[in-house]
């Protein structure tokens, strides 16, 4: 009986999903085939193509951490059924998430302008720095300026999976912890980490695979400069199919990021199932 | 008992602060578009930059609704509703068999189902573009919404699977017990205490749709249809971007996420408050 339940709800969603992700992921091994596979080979010589991994691998790590420890903090903060909450709500996770991208990428081009920009300005009289900084001028401080975007931009999905998962857990295993002395700390590490681990786990391997795909922020922002510093494998992607036209060369280098991919998110379903088979 | 009492109180005065202060933080940016959609140009490029415009204009306001921004908003509601409430509609089966019973193959089908998160959505742009063609569904708010599906659908069968997971055995058991059916026990007993899992899901469905972009621009290109983010890329220009209407467009565009979310948030709460778990 049991069996035929999962089966009953699972099959039709995924066998649909499933052929849709055929029909397309066919189209874009057919393109490149045409010219066989001296295109891969071209792509991993390409100097370009080989930067392009290490500044993902930077944006990525880096995004994900952030994201990491914003929404878990701002998903405890936020976790209080006090009647004040909702302002707080709206405040921390409705405005970056609910902020188009477009208008996410040109608010922020415009408060880190060296000369006109609300960031320098702030960190001047705040003594934090000595002079205006060209934020998006070199590629490293390009690379930060992108990555604490994307922080802002991203973390409120976190936050809300975090925050939701929160609510799941029941007050009396806290109410048990204390009345047998164990601190915050401890009752945060024994009890709130373990009951959110398959949220976590979850969560990071969606934040993963969004922010290695995710491009409009770096697209706006620095269109992939300066000097090729901020350009990931995505808006090199784009570039080379609407930019260059060369759509076969972009579906090639797409085929690689999904082979990339599919192993990060392969190995995120193990640890989910370790996890969850623990519990 | 008073020095629990006292702690009880420092708790919460450090968690209003931490509060107050990270929303400071994190709103500053919108705090910024809505500075600056009330000054004029003058003072947008004034140096060092206004915290208070001087001179407030409602200019830039004028432009927006002149130009019907009104069309743009519904018609970003109208996807964003529709979406929605088929990506919720759809994928709430599946993540709840996925969560609660073992079958064959459960890791493989999973795996398929979040295939397509793997790529960049840019890489599908043109088979999709074809494909909605085909189903003469190009320059329909149903053919945009289908469109999305395929890419936010994995996403929440993935959180409601973690979410639906961390809600005890025990209680869908009790059901049973008590005489519901399978069925009956999803519907009475899981399903209310989801909620704030599900309206997770709905908020994420929603806003995915309200800021992307791409899709947006490429399969509604009839200027009726068209929704915000499109609207508001014609004030970005690759060498000069017109600040004040793009300010007071992303102002405006802000909104009905916060209004959407200030009626929907106790949804938010409820849940687990309500005691379910106390056996």
């Amino acid at each position: 009986m049991k069996k035929n339940y999962g089966y009953v709800f699972c099959l039709p969603y995924t066998v649909l999903v499933l052929g849709i992700a055929i029909v397309l992921l066919t189209y874009n091994v057919i393109i490149p085939m045409q010219n066989g596979l001296r295109i891969y080979k071209d792509i991993f010589l390409d100097e370009m193509f080989k930067q392009s991994i290490v500044n993902t691998l930077i944006w990525t790590v880096g995004s994900v951490v952030g994201q990491f420890f914003v929404g878990m903090g701002i998903a405890l903060l936020l976790n209080s059924s006090e009647k004040y909450m909702w302002i707080f709500r709206i405040l921390l996770i409705i405005i970056p998430w609910a902020t188009p991208d477009i208008v996410a990428g040109v608010t922020w081009k415009w408060m880190y302008n060296d000369m006109y920009g609300v960031i320098n300005d702030i960190l001047v009289r705040i003594h934090i720095i000595k002079d205006y900084m060209p934020w998006l001028g070199t590629p490293s401080l390009a690379k930060l300026a992108l990555i604490i975007a994307n922080i802002w931009k991203g973390y409120p999905i976190s936050a809300m999976f975090y925050l939701a998962g929160l609510q799941t857990i029941d007050q009396q295993l806290y109410e048990a912890a204390e009345v047998d002395g164990a601190n915050w700390w401890q009752r945060f590490v024994k009890i709130t980490l373990p009951m959110l681990s398959p949220i976590t786990i979850t969560t990071l391997m969606l934040t993963t695979i969004w922010t290695i795909n995710y491009f409009p922020l770096i697209y706006i922002m620095t269109g992939g400069g300066p000097s090729g510093g901020t350009e990931t494998l995505v808006t090199l992607i784009y570039k080379t199919s609407f930019k260059f036209l060369n759509l076969s060369k972009a579906a090639a280098m797409s085929n690689i990021l999904f082979i990339i991919i599919l192993m990060i998110a392969f190995l995120f379903l193990k640890a989910s199932d370790r996890i969850q088979g623990v519990r | 008992m008073s020095s629990r009492r006292r702690k009880i109180k420092l708790i919460k005065c450090i968690r209003i602060s931490l509060l107050t202060i990270s929303s400071i933080i994190i709103a500053f940016p919108f705090y910024w578009s809505i500075v600056n959609s009330f000054k004029p140009y003058k003072e947008i490029y004034s140096f060092p930059p206004l915290y208070i415009p001087h001179d407030p204009t409602l200019d830039h306001y004028y432009v927006i609704s002149d130009m019907a921004f009104g069309k743009y908003l519904l018609n970003s509601i109208i996807v964003g509703s529709l979406t929605a409430f088929l990506a919720v509609l759809i994928a709430l089966l599946p993540a709840y068999a996925f969560s609660k019973y073992k079958f064959l193959f459960k890791n493989a089908m999973l795996l398929s189902v979040i295939l397509l998160q793997l790529l960049p959505q840019v890489v599908f742009l043109v088979p999709v573009f074809k494909i909605l063609k085909n189903l003469s569904l190009l320059n329909s708010f149903m053919g945009l919404s289908i469109s999305y599906l395929p890419f936010i659908t994995p996403v929440i069968v993935m959180f409601l699977k973690s979410y639906f997971f961390s809600i005890p055995k025990s209680l869908e058991e009790a059901a049973i017990i008590d005489g519901c059916s399978r069925i009956g026990a999803f519907i009475k007993v899981i399903l209310p205490i989801s909620i704030p899992g599900i309206f997770s899901s709905f908020i994420y469905a929603f806003l995915f749709s309200w800021s992307e972009l791409m899709f947006a621009m490429s399969f509604l290109t009839d200027p009726d249809k068209q929704t915000i983010p499109v609207f508001l890329s014609i004030f970005v220009g690759q060498y000069q971007t017109r600040w004040g209407p793009l300010f007071a467009g992303s102002v405006l565009a802000t909104l009905p996420a916060f209004v959407l979310f200030a009626i929907l948030q106790k949804y938010f709460v409820s849940g687990l408050t309500a005691g379910a778990l106390k056996e």
